[in-house]
């Protein structure tokens, strides 16, 4: 009697309460899960103001460091359509569960156009802007760089720029091991090679050409040198299509401003140039920006400094 | 006596069925309770990180290439891309916020909405949200004038004000 009714009791008890433990064990893991989904998102978003000072604004450029407590990855991924999107979501390292669990949910960045390989990885990540003219401003770039750079026989003009910028993951002819060496030029153990082509109008020859990476090659012209060096061709090809469709939409902008400077007696001459600059802008691709750039310092050539358009 | 062992054990099945429903219902509770503080703070802090990114995007719309004006100083707005922003299309959710609006804040005149004879206010985006919350800051508002054949900066005192949607 007693073994009957003692089986019968124990076997429900532990059914019963095997479910419920599971229930708190699966419901404490999604939790868990959820915590770590909303604390990356939340580093995400604060990654995206982050950067608003990062912007250069008036100044030739800018630089800052953020720094994570735990390692860290960063995904961005671009988005070519209309004006463009860079989506950035964050991962965590954590010591409990999965070392890598999902990316936090993506805060989408569409004023802002940010160069880094498509998954950054480590505790300390360098981000520096530079602003791209063509010819006027169009926008500043935002490049987020982890690991070292070792920059090799560089043009003057870069090398002053570094120094200015005081980035301490770039180094100028003293490299360290496990440095990615970008030459100037051929060489030896190169991981990038730089090939300027500039000859009319230049500081230097650097001032636009090609940059080879990984079997890859990537056309730049002025600071998008940056741009070609520390991102993915996937990255530099979507960022430089967005920018040059903002630089289709500011000329239509400064069309229209044209227009009213002119009815003002203020003449700036510039207005049928300013119409085509945005038919040649609007849909073009990173593989026209040397033959764009030509055209583009004529007509900052014809921006005359009195009733100047930009 | 089978049936009384039988009703016996059947009472104490109730029991532990009642206890572990009860138990269980305790930690549903439980749960709930930490979910709505867990929400709570997670409301918050979304709140803080839009205030955030509303407060700096008012210097960086501001410093854009599609409102400065070329005199390389910051938060000083150009008049007559303001004049064609307010009437141009294709930026749409590009800014980032709900809304943008710049006055003129003197003379203080009734407001009239450009593009018109006298107009002091332009609204060059607005998303139609609701629950927004406006954020702003002092601009200058300028424009190349040319009188007697000479080309002057003509500047007057604004405001610049981006709307953030707020949540709840």
């Amino acid at each position: 009697m007693k073994r009957g009714e003692f089986s019968f009791v124990w076997l429900f008890a532990i059914i019963a309460g095997g479910a419920i433990l599971f229930l708190a064990v699966y419901g404490a893991f999604k939790f868990g899960e959820t915590q770590r989904y909303e604390s990356d998102t939340g580093v995400a978003k604060t990654l995206a103001t982050l950067t608003d000072p990062m912007q250069a604004g008036f100044a030739e450029g800018s630089y800052g460091k953020i720094s994570f407590k735990q390692e860290t990855r960063i995904r961005n991924i671009c988005f070519g359509e209309g004006l463009g999107r860079n989506d950035i979501s964050v991962s965590m390292e954590s010591g409990v569960g999965n070392k890598w669990g999902e990316f936090g949910g993506a805060i989408s960045v569409r004023n802002k156009y940010i160069f880094s390989s498509e998954i950054s990885q480590g505790k300390e990540f360098y981000v520096f802007s530079k602003p791209f003219e063509f010819p006027y401003k169009t926008s500043d770039m935002i490049f987020l760089i982890e690991g070292g750079y070792c920059f090799t026989s560089p043009p003057r003009e870069i090398s002053e720029e570094i120094a200015l910028l005081r980035i301490p993951n770039i180094r100028i002819d003293n490299c360290s091991e496990g440095d990615v060496v970008v030459c100037f030029g051929p060489g030896r153990n190169c991981d990038v090679n730089i090939y300027g082509s500039c000859v009319e109008n230049c500081k230097s020859v650097y001032d636009e050409g090609t940059v080879e990476k990984k079997g890859q090659t990537m056309k730049y012209a002025g600071n998008l040198i940056y741009g070609a060096i520390f991102s993915e061709k996937e990255i530099y090809d979507c960022n430089v299509r967005r920018l040059l469709q903002r630089t289709g939409k500011i000329a239509e902008v400064l069309s229209e401003k044209a227009d009213l400077m002119n009815a003002r007696g203020c003449n700036t001459n510039l207005q049928a140039d300013i119409n085509v600059w945005r038919g040649l802008t609007g849909n073009a691709t990173a593989d026209e920006i040397i033959s764009l750039n030509q055209i583009a310092k004529n007509l900052n050539r014809r921006n005359v400094e009195q009733c100047s358009l930009w | 006596m089978f049936a009384m062992v039988g009703k016996f054990a059947q009472m104490k099945i109730q029991q532990m069925a009642f206890m572990i429903l009860a138990v269980f219902l305790f930690f549903v509770l439980v749960g709930l309770f930490f979910l709505s503080i867990e929400l709570r703070s997670i409301r918050q802090e979304a709140a803080v990180l839009n205030e955030e990114a509303a407060v700096s995007s008012l210097q960086v719309i501001s410093d854009m290439a599609e409102f400065n004006y070329d005199s390389g100083e910051p938060l000083t707005l150009d008049e007559d891309k303001l004049r064609v922003l307010a009437t141009i299309s294709g930026y749409d959710s590009f800014w980032g916020v709900s809304s943008i609006r710049v006055y003129k804040i003197y003379p203080a005149n009734e407001i009239v909405r450009c593009p018109a004879q006298g107009c002091n206010y332009y609204e060059i985006y607005n998303d139609g949200q609701k629950n927004v919350k406006e954020y702003s800051t002092f601009v200058s508002i300028c424009r190349k004038v040319r009188e007697f054949s000479y080309v002057y900066d003509r500047c007057e005192i604004g405001k610049i004000s981006v709307g953030v949607k707020i949540n709840g």
